[in-house]
């Protein structure tokens, strides 16, 4: 007992002596990097949070397995908060005090409840897709990131394809737009209508009830007004109700430009022959072509290791849940590399404000965020569901900046009290 | 010997007019008021902010609830809607500028205004029917939110409170706001306690239990149910502002949906109708368990070492909660304030009542 204590104390000398910082930075490199993912598992988000979380984890497994970011492990730390504001909160307050600074809650009603107390503490939220457009602009929300196209540049990057696909000429064209009559449908209203004018096209608005299943008076409205296109605002069943009163109502579907909330499932649902030609626009590339999901394939699933069901992976909310993750361990990795460890959320927000032209090689739009666009460009591309899987039918591009960022800036403005 | 009680006789007036009836009962509020006071000091501020703050927010508002549902006997499935419009109308009367005591006042009766004016047109039905006219009032303020972007904070629909600022004091910690909240539900239980010793207490109670009946005793069972509703709605709207003003710091429509009114209704119901104490465990039941039971699901799977999907450990508590509440219901279907009322009941002249078995 008393011999052993010696030996220990001995050779805890002799290391101190011979390298006491190294074995320092070995224990150090042990730390990992936590990724706080409150998200709704039970609740209204389930038709997106499972997929996002699977592909994080496996993102993390895949980083971890070359190493981590300079030896540091990468960890997912997911919890469920059931889409409710207070329990939001609480795996907030909870995962703060384990020392986690990069959250995301990957649901409107939790982000916007969590958001006064991340940016109050100075904590990284990552919030793509949900919560407020308006959080893109970095001078007002300088803790927030929400990489990827706001509603705002989605709807204004589908009026750019529409107008392509009439040469620029907006003279005689008729839009409609569809949309579940709540904020998440209502959100592109503004910026259409200022393009409608600027543009001279004819704008329609069919408002849809939540959750989107009772369609038929806005469709025999379309049936009578023949928009050129439809753009929808519509989520997961909703589509589904599209293509049966599209049908009905025999509007082309492939006339039917869906936000980025239109899924595999989704397109199952409706048939996947019937639903040939549907476009969708997107900041994330499709398919299982995209190498990243190749890779995941090819290695984790086929070692049967997955973080999840393989089915999920052919999913593109998974590439998206990918896309979320790969810019954020990428602005992680980056900020190791400049200021060094230990990651702060001061580091890691100099990192993400210095992404340029990043796109995850080929998973998404290329990503350029600044102190002042958080977003990241808001680039997307208009894909086509060909029977099979997603074709691209334009190249990443971000159409009418200045009228989107006037409506960013004026609703941003109104964020800020004494 | 716990209650050192031969049991409870009313021998006069004042003894019988007391609030506590038993000595042991006020001891016992007493401790708790201490335990309350000291709670910043004793309770890790984890659970200080985000279960004990809430939890005393939503207490005061099931408060509100009972005194129109369990004391008033009228059911109420907008409630959520009259939190709603005190938040909404607190903090714009605080943006504008006006101090947060009298925004929190103007808050409260905003929503006074507004409950009991849907009361005028609800009360001509009775039942299930003004249960759907209530709800339709949640309807009505939903689909006024999500389209007035003047009231809801524009297109995002979420609207930031200034800082609080009470007696000249700008409250920003943990513990000031843990104050607010614990003075305000102090206050609501106190009203309360004090409701079933005053006539419109007891009158509300003859409502509540045949309304003609009462109308022939000279209660005027209108006037009371539009001051219960009047009542109930001030202290939705001042805890509907508190909420947002301590706990959440922006109100957003989500906050005040159809399912927080369903899940309000919820409290006092598994709390126990007409009971103070039984409001705090029903809050407690419903806004603390589901994430205290997922706490447990997760640590259980972790120590076990199960491989669980995510979404599957995320469902398992939903079942357990809800087996929860239906073995709850079973066993008393009087709610929890009824079952501790049993098990005090039991112990009140212990062991003394033995001998008479």
């Amino acid at each position: 007992m008393k011999a052993k204590q010696i030996i220990n104390a001995a050779a805890l000398s002799v290391a101190l002596a011979a390298g006491g910082a190294v074995t320092t930075a070995q224990a150090q490199s042990d730390e990992p990097i936590r990724f706080g993912l409150c998200f709704d598992l039970s609740k209204s988000y389930t038709f997106i949070s499972p997929q996002v979380a699977q592909a994080a984890q496996d993102l993390a497994m895949h980083v971890n397995a070359s190493g981590g970011i300079d030896g540091h492990p990468i960890e997912m730390v997911v919890k469920d908060h059931g889409n409710e504001p207070q329990r939001g909160v609480e795996c907030y307050e909870q995962l703060k005090r384990d020392g986690v600074f990069i959250f995301n809650f990957l649901s409107t009603p939790v982000t916007n409840a969590v958001l006064p107390r991340v940016m109050k503490d100075e904590n990284i939220l990552m919030q793509s897709f949900v919560g407020r457009g308006d959080a893109v602009d970095g001078e007002v929300f300088e803790w927030v990131f929400p990489i990827g196209p706001t509603y705002w540049q989605q709807a204004a990057n589908d009026i750019a394809y529409i107008k392509s696909q009439f040469e620029g000429d907006f003279s005689d064209a008729k839009i409609g737009f569809i949309y579940l009559d709540y904020p998440f449908g209502q959100e592109p209203i503004e910026i259409l209508k200022t393009l409608a004018e600027k543009e001279g096209f004819e704008l329609e608005l069919y408002p849809v009830p939540l959750p989107g299943s009772d369609q038929a008076g806005a469709w025999s409205k379309i049936r009578r007004d023949k928009p050129d296109y439809v753009i929808s605002w519509l989520l997961a069943g909703g589509h589904v109700v599209a293509s049966k009163e599209m049908r009905r109502n025999r509007f082309p579907i492939d006339r039917y430009l869906s936000s980025n909330w239109l899924n595999e499932v989704d397109i199952a649902n409706i048939g996947a022959e019937e639903a040939t030609g549907i476009l969708r626009g997107t900041n994330v590339a499709g398919g299982q072509e995209v190498p990243i999901v190749k890779t995941m394939l090819d290695t984790i699933y086929a070692e049967g290791k997955g973080s999840g069901p393989e089915s999920s992976v052919r999913d593109v909310y998974y590439n998206t849940g990918l896309a979320i993750y790969s810019s954020g361990i990428e602005a992680a990795r980056i900020a190791v590399e400049n200021d060094g460890w230990p990651l702060t959320p001061e580091s890691m927000k100099a990192a993400y404000e210095s992404l340029s032209g990043y796109d995850g090689n080929g998973l998404m739009a290329p990503l350029t965020v600044t102190g002042e666009d958080h977003g990241g460009g808001g680039k997307t591309r208009i894909e086509q569901w060909d029977g099979e899987t997603w074709v691209p039918l334009t190249d990443w591009s971000a159409d009418y900046l200045d009228v989107v960022w006037e409506v960013i800036e004026e609703s941003s403005s109104k964020f800020t009290v004494d | 010997m716990f209650y050192r009680l031969s049991g409870v006789y009313r021998v006069n007036y004042v003894s019988d007019g007391r609030m506590f009836k038993v000595p042991a009962d006020r001891n016992l509020a007493v401790v708790f008021l201490f335990l309350g006071l000291a709670a910043p000091f004793i309770v890790p501020s984890l659970y200080l902010n985000s279960y004990m703050l809430p939890w005393l927010i939503w207490t005061a508002a099931a408060l509100g609830l009972n005194l129109v549902t369990g004391w008033a006997g009228q059911l109420h499935l907008g409630y959520a809607a009259v939190m709603a419009v005190g938040a909404y109308s607190a903090i714009h009367a605080a943006r504008f500028g006006l101090p947060w005591e009298i925004a929190l006042v103007i808050g409260g009766l905003a929503s006074s205004v507004i409950g009991s004016l849907f009361a005028f047109a609800a009360l001509r039905v009775k039942g299930l029917y003004l249960a759907l006219t209530t709800l339709a009032m949640q309807f009505v303020m939903d689909w006024v939110l999500t389209h007035s972007p003047a009231i809801s904070g524009g297109s995002h629909a979420s609207l930031q409170a200034p800082t609080l600022e009470l007696l000249g004091q700008e409250i920003v910690s943990d513990t000031g706001y843990y104050y607010v909240a614990f003075g305000w539900c102090v206050l609501v239980t106190i009203f309360m306690l004090n409701l079933k010793r005053t006539g419109l207490g007891r009158a509300l109670v003859a409502v509540r239990e045949k309304d003609y009946a009462a109308a022939i005793l000279g209660v005027n069972s209108f006037y009371y149910k539009i001051l219960a509703f009047a009542t109930s709605s001030f202290i939705a709207g001042v805890s509907g502002a508190l909420l947002v003003a301590t706990f959440f710091f922006l109100a957003a429509p989500e906050q005040f949906s159809v399912n927080v009114s369903i899940q309000v209704l919820a409290m006092v119901i598994i709390g126990g109708l007409a009971s103070v104490i039984g409001s705090y465990f029903g809050v407690a039941l419903i806004l603390l368990v589901p994430g205290l039971v997922n706490g447990v699901v997760t640590s259980a799977s972790q120590a076990l070492g199960m491989q669980v999907n995510v979404e599957t450990l995320a469902h398992i508590p939903n079942a357990v909660y809800g087996a929860l509440i239906v073995v709850i219901l079973l066993i008393e279907p009087l709610g929890l304030g009824k079952l501790y009322g049993n098990i005090r009941d039991y112990l009140m002249v212990w062991p003394f009542d033995q001998l008479r078995k």
